[in-house]
């Protein structure tokens, strides 16, 4: 907390997380409307006072159904960056301490991985399961922890013959004990950038991901497929546009100042420059 | 590595539940099971995967990636001649210099467009320059991509008619001039080269924001203010060149994003390339385009660091030397 008051990038950052936060949890509240209300009377309303946000082309409330849209990307967000994270802190950490043939074959797995381009394998993979938002949280968890393995393979090779390790190694400590005591609480700081930052890119993801159709399906609502409902109606209806765009461009602009924010924060050549 | 990529795409696509012969015979409620077995076994869809795998494999050497499943049956890669001599033109042909140039456009763009923004916001840091750049950058990483284009399309394309939407050739290209084709194609182009290159846009400039900075702290710079060079050269001379040298690997990597990107855009501007030809093999389940597609864009992308290494070599005296520090 105290940290964060340092930067402005980062307050701001995680100022627009928390409110988002909060319109997740408390959506049913907040939103007037059912938002898979379908009122055939009020099609394509402009926003007003009634409706904040109009109204789509059946007729239910923009607003409302943005506030539950909230949810999934956040949602998305947290699970599949959780996934990738578990993985990519697990192989990292088996490449990093035992080095060698086991280092050699998890490192290519991992070129292999990066050289598929990513997007192109989470459609191929999301087409052929059927689309829901579970499948989607748990494919873009498997095909985005793969910076995270490089980076705490990183740091636990430079840390590996620091010399608290070694003394620990020397009083018996097991494997087991030295990564999840000594090693990993050490990694901490840029595993945590790097899983706000991927917050963001899930985020996007996904968004596109609902745009095309494969994401979250209908009637539940997302900041991705009312966007692709914007755009049948972009001529007439330009609220069905715009608003979802601005949600998911705050939303990711938050998770991306946060990152950066800590980066800054937390990184000890950057207090140098300061200085 | 290929052996990897390939292993990786064959077996995606075959865990999936449902196979061609199920689409296929959805729209036909005369199919029996028998005409089913028939369609797999033409398709070796009956063997195990291991065997559909080597067979698989066995083509590719040969670059023979096969018909698509589609009921056109184009093959997948290159033309080919029936016994008549029809020449029949591969999906990934047509589609892949269209992704190409959209993407080594936005990739110059995004070169020169960067070094410049990240330069100008280093050499002014935390001046109103580098703010405005910062801002910039950072709206530009988190705008969604394909929202942004739907914007610029109503906005340029439906309420002004600046630019077309969609396409990359208006109706009667064939009867215009030499010059009047490259303006067209050229108008076209705008809109789906903005869009595809603006992530990368705020990523790299950022990027060469901090490495300038990093440089500029050096003592080598010092001595360079200190020696009396003027300021472009010491800026240009000496800091931007140490800079660019990790962004050709950067470049390097970003590639594979890049042809990934390239989904949205196309199925944006109706744009029949990689990406969009990706997106249509993945709907409709045709495993040999969506499988040459996977193998064809790491193919891409291991060629696109090779050529970073290559790049880098050539760069930097150190590693051509093989002087390590």
């Amino acid at each position: 907390m105290k940290i964060l008051t340092q930067n402005p990038l980062a307050l701001s950052g995680f100022i627009i997380i928390v409110a988002v936060l909060f319109i997740a949890i408390f959506a049913p509240w907040l939103s007037p409307y059912d938002p898979n209300y379908i009122d055939i009377h009020s099609i394509l309303l402009p926003p007003s006072v009634s409706h904040f946000m109009g109204t789509d082309g059946l007729g239910r409330d923009v607003f409302s159904r943005m506030l539950y849209g909230s949810r999934i990307s956040l949602l998305v967000g947290i699970v599949a960056v959780g996934i990738a994270t578990v993985i990519g802190t697990f192989l990292g950490a088996i490449a990093g301490f035992y080095r060698g043939y086991i280092d050699s074959i998890i490192m290519r797995f991992v070129d292999t991985m990066l050289s598929i381009p990513t997007f192109f394998l989470i459609l191929a993979v999301i087409a052929f399961l059927t689309p829901s938002i579970w499948n989607i949280m748990i494919v873009i968890g498997l095909t985005s922890w793969m910076g995270v393995t490089r980076l705490v393979r990183a740091e636990f090779l430079s840390l590996r013959n620091r010399e608290y390790i070694l003394a620990a190694e020397a009083m018996g400590a097991s494997d087991f004990r030295l990564i999840s005591k000594h090693l990993l609480p050490n990694s901490l700081t840029p595993i945590i950038v790097t899983s706000v930052l991927g917050i963001a890119s899930a985020v996007l993801t996904e968004s596109g991901l609902s745009f095309l159709g494969l994401g979250v399906q209908a009637p539940q609502s997302s900041w991705g497929n009312i966007l692709t409902d914007g755009k049948e109606y972009i001529q007439f209806a330009w609220w069905l546009s715009l608003f979802p765009g601005l949600a998911i461009l705050i939303t990711v602009l938050g998770y991306n100042l946060l990152g950066e924010g800590l980066r800054d924060l937390l990184d000890p050549k950057n207090k140098n420059q300061k200085k | 590595m290929l052996i990897g990529i390939s292993l990786i795409s064959f077996f995606i696509m075959h865990l999936a539940p449902g196979d061609i012969t199920a689409s296929e015979s959805a729209f036909n409620p005369k199919a029996s099971e028998e005409s089913r077995q028939k369609l797999r076994a033409l398709y070796n869809l009956d063997k195990p995967l291991i065997t559909q795998y080597g067979l698989w494999l066995k083509r590719i050497v040969k670059l023979d990636f096969g018909n698509s499943f589609a009921s056109h049956q184009r093959p997948v890669l290159w033309e080919t001649k029936d016994d008549k001599g029809n020449v029949t033109k591969g999906m990934i042909q047509d589609a892949l210099p269209i992704t190409l140039m959209i993407n080594l456009i936005g990739l110059i763009i995004i070169f020169v467009l960067s070094i410049f923004l990240g330069v100008v916001s280093a050499v002014n840091q935390n001046r109103w320059p580098d703010r405005l750049i910062t801002v910039i950058v950072f709206i530009g990483f988190a705008i969604p991509g394909f929202w942004l284009a739907l914007l610029l399309m109503y906005w340029t394309g439906v309420t002004h008619s600046w630019l077309p939407i969609s396409g990359l050739h208006s109706a009667g290209y064939e009867k215009m001039g030499q010059i009047a084709q490259y303006l067209d194609l050229f108008k076209h182009l705008i809109l789906p080269v903005f869009v595809s290159s603006l992530g990368g846009l705020a990523s790299i400039s950022l990027y060469v924001r901090n490495g300038m900075l990093d440089v500029l702290q050096q003592e080598f710079i010092t001595t360079a203010r200190a020696k009396g060079l003027t300021e472009n050269k010491v800026v240009y001379g000496h800091a931007l060149r140490n800079t660019l040298l990790p962004l050709i690997t950067i470049v390097g990597l970003s590639i594979p994003g890049l042809i990934g990107g390239s989904v949205i855009g196309e199925s944006i501007f109706a744009i029949s390339g990689m990406g969009k030809l990706f997106f249509d093999a993945v709907l409709m389940r045709d495993f040999p385009v969506v499988m040459g597609i996977l193998t064809i864009g790491s193919v891409l992308t291991l060629f696109g660091n090779l050529i970073a290494d290559i790049g880098y070599a050539w760069a930097d005296p150190r590693i051509r030397r093989g002087i390590t520090n």
